[in-house]
């Protein structure tokens, strides 16, 4: 058994020094002809719904490499499934550096999953670039973690979206919060008592819930008799639709914020359905992605590069009318925005100091005005949005442009 | 202090847990009915119910409405459960219970993986059989669904009742569960019983299934898991044999779990979950028989 051991820690150690001295000499994951990187996508189990993350992501890229890829090189991005397990999360980015010898983790996605993988990458000196959660860490702790850097709005710069749209147009209103009991949730309430400012009292009540329960029928009860006039649902798809149907059923008609983890269109008419038109009429989430069936994109000549690259490389069954599809092609199109900035023959190092020095104003699949934009000292590249209302079936977006960190 | 108590929020509470309780209700006689026709716990129970729905839900939108395809899911359920049992119980039917029930938590990921290999993973959502309408009385809100899927769980106990009770098939159901070698000699088709009472439960479980669905206002693949575990506490709290007291000890689970999390601060949303398995433990070691059941005598 001690032998077993000791051979386990010798080859561990090789390979932590393999992966250490591999900017020395040739750059892993970078061939004459091929940039191999890769990800952790919850292809499988309960997040399953996120995988279009990760296929919109490799559509894009195989688009790029139809077009000659970036300095003749190809881009190969492997996705592993990790079952949005952080367990397996860990095990499958080992795999990718250590034996599939990525040249940098790219877009994997999950907040507690990539704080799984933040130590080790770090330690071993891999890129975790634009990395697919709101969590503000990502972003914010860069010094201590400089190879990793976050992409989306972050969660609390949206919860403080909502508590500045809340104290400017309705400074007298009384506002109810379901919430998801974890980071997530926790990191939105945060960001909207911010935002709030010495309104934050002005939160009449607070009500968690645990993402295993079936329901939150009864949250929404206490929430109601508060006398609350506001309602914030910060919460995934499945309970922001109950918190709806549940309101509805309560005879509680609030004015609604609902977070953009559960405002895609296709979840909204989910909770139309659950509840009435009236009462989902009127709701305020943010945007910072074009949404594909929103009628107002049909002639964008971002979207038609969207609908063009999904029918030639989409999978079966995959639903081109989901947002995440969009969000993956705008993630990929950044890392291959970073990865022309990063040289001829990149590098690790050369990649990151891309990747913090960005300034990406046309990406087809964000909505105008919205820049990508990073410094050394600015670690969330995408920290601008819009507010929309659900007006008639569809989102339409109102107001300037918010710039929230 | 006592006039201050809200008491509308109490009764909401009340309302709303016995609502939560009436959908548990549902995949609790399913539990209960195999249980009892088979003599074990079926923890596949839920993902059978989950890919009925998903069943419905196709021949929903593949044109039939909404009460056709109820019914034909329920006979497919049947068939399939029947199919199972088949398929892949009878080869394990005389080992010992606890086989079978791993070969029901195998069965799980099997179930589990069909439905994620059928259908896509998005949110998707049911027609409702009952109207969400609210309806105000004395400031406490309910809707016609609330009262149907208790309703629903009310009518099958007593269809259940009358087929245990008043059917030489209910009669040679339970013996084939309580007693399969003597009923063997006595010319009852064990074997064919244990296949009918899995169809039966399969058929149960698509019920609940299509009444969990739209009460929850949408579904994927995890419809029925988090359902599950309340179900079983509220079957073992009634007693795993009576399908009257599943229905009563999910409604009193409902109201119980509601209140706690509500009134009592430190429980609160959190740990509603393992309330009920303190609750499932609680019974297991003071009355293992439930508030409903009897004691198992048997002669020896």
């Amino acid at each position: 058994m001690r032998a077993v051991y000791w051979a386990g820690a010798l080859l561990c150690a090789l390979a932590l020094a393999a992966a250490a001295s591999g900017a020395g000499t040739s750059t892993p994951g970078v061939s004459p002809t091929e940039i191999v990187i890769g990800g952790t996508i919850p292809l499988t189990g309960v997040a399953s719904s996120f995988r279009s993350v990760g296929l919109g992501a490799s559509y894009y890229f195989k688009y790029v490499n139809a077009h000659g890829g970036v300095n003749h090189r190809k881009i190969r991005y492997i996705i592993k499934d990790d079952q949005y397990d952080p367990a397996l999360t860990m095990d499958k980015t080992r795999e990718l550096v250590e034996q599939d010898h990525v040249f940098a983790i790219f877009n994997s996605l999950g907040t507690e999953h990539n704080l799984a993988t933040r130590p080790y990458l770090n330690a071993v000196g891999v890129p975790q670039l634009f990395v697919g959660s709101g969590g503000r860490t990502f972003g914010a702790d860069y010094k201590q973690y400089k190879w990793t850097i976050g992409y989306q709005p972050n969660y609390l710069a949206e919860g403080t979206i909502y508590g500045r749209e809340v104290a400017k147009t309705t400074p007298k209103a009384s506002i109810a919060v379901l919430y998801q009991n974890d980071d997530y949730g926790n990191d939105l309430l945060a960001g909207l008592k911010h935002g709030l400012g010495k309104r934050a009292k002005q939160i009449v009540s607070k009500q968690s819930y645990n993402a295993d329960d079936p329901e939150v029928r009864s949250q929404i009860a206490r929430l109601k008799s508060s006398k609350a006039n506001t309602l914030m649902i910060f919460a995934t798809p499945q309970f922001a639709i109950q918190a709806y149907r549940f309101a509805y059923q309560l005879g509680w008609k609030p004015k609604v914020y609902v977070n953009v983890v559960a405002s895609a269109s296709n979840v909204m008419n989910l909770a139309v359905l659950a509840s009435s038109k009236k009462e989902v009429e009127g709701s305020i989430s943010i945007v910072f992605l074009k949404d594909p069936s929103d009628p107002r994109w049909a002639k964008d000549p971002g979207i038609k590069l969207y609908r063009a690259i999904m029918k030639r490389y989409k999978d079966k069954g995959t639903n081109v009318n989901d947002v995440y599809n969009v969000y993956g092609m705008s993630v990929a199109h950044t890392f291959v925005q970073a990865l022309k900035k990063a040289g001829k023959s990149p590098t690790r190092a050369s990649i990151m100091n891309a990747a913090t020095h960005l300034t990406i104003k046309n990406d087809p699949f964000l909505l105008p005005g919205v820049v990508v934009r990073t410094t050394p000292n600015d670690h969330f590249p995408l920290d601008q949005a819009r507010l929309e209302r659900w007006h008639n079936g569809h989102w339409a977006s109102f107001g300037g442009l918010f710039r929230v960190r | 202090m006592l006039l201050a108590f809200d008491w509308s929020q109490l009764a909401q509470q009340t309302v709303i847990g016995l609502s939560s309780g009436g959908t548990w209700a549902l995949l609790a006689l399913a539990i209960v009915l195999i249980y009892r026709s088979t003599g074990v716990v079926n923890f596949a129970q839920g993902e059978l119910a989950m890919l009925s729905t998903f069943v419905a839900w196709s021949l929903v939108h593949h044109g039939l409405s909404y009460w056709g395809a109820f019914f034909l899911t329920i006979a497919l359920s049947f068939l399939g459960g029947v199919g199972i049992e088949r398929a892949v119980i009878r080869p394990v039917e005389r080992a010992p219970v606890l086989t079978i029930v791993i070969v029901t938590l195998g069965l799980v990921f099997v179930i589990d993986g069909i439905a994620r290999w059928g259908w896509s993973s998005e949110t998707r959502s049911l027609p409702n059989a009952f109207s969400t309408r609210p309806i105000d009385i004395a400031g406490v809100a309910f809707s016609i669904q609330d009262l149907g899927n208790i309703a629903v769980s009310l009518g099958v106990v007593v269809l259940l009742g009358l087929l245990f009770r008043y059917t030489k098939l209910g009669l040679a159901l339970r013996a084939a569960a309580v007693n399969p070698q003597e009923s063997r000699l006595l010319g009852v088709r064990v074997s064919w019983m244990l296949a009918l009472g899995w169809g039966l439960a399969a058929a149960m479980g698509a019920v609940s299934g299509m009444l969990t669905a739209p009460a929850l206002a949408s579904f994927d693949q995890n419809l029925m898991q988090p359902v599950l575990l309340y179900a079983l506490a509220g079957a073992v709290l009634g007693g795993l044999e009576s399908p009257i007291g599943a229905v009563v000890g999910s409604l009193l689970l409902g109201v119980f779990v509601n209140l706690v999390g509500t009134y009592v601060g430190w429980v609160g949303n959190d740990l509603r979950l393992p309330v009920a398995l303190v609750i499932i433990l609680g019974v297991l070691l003071v009355k293992p028989s439930g508030l409903f059941g009897r004691t198992a005598v048997r002669r020896v």
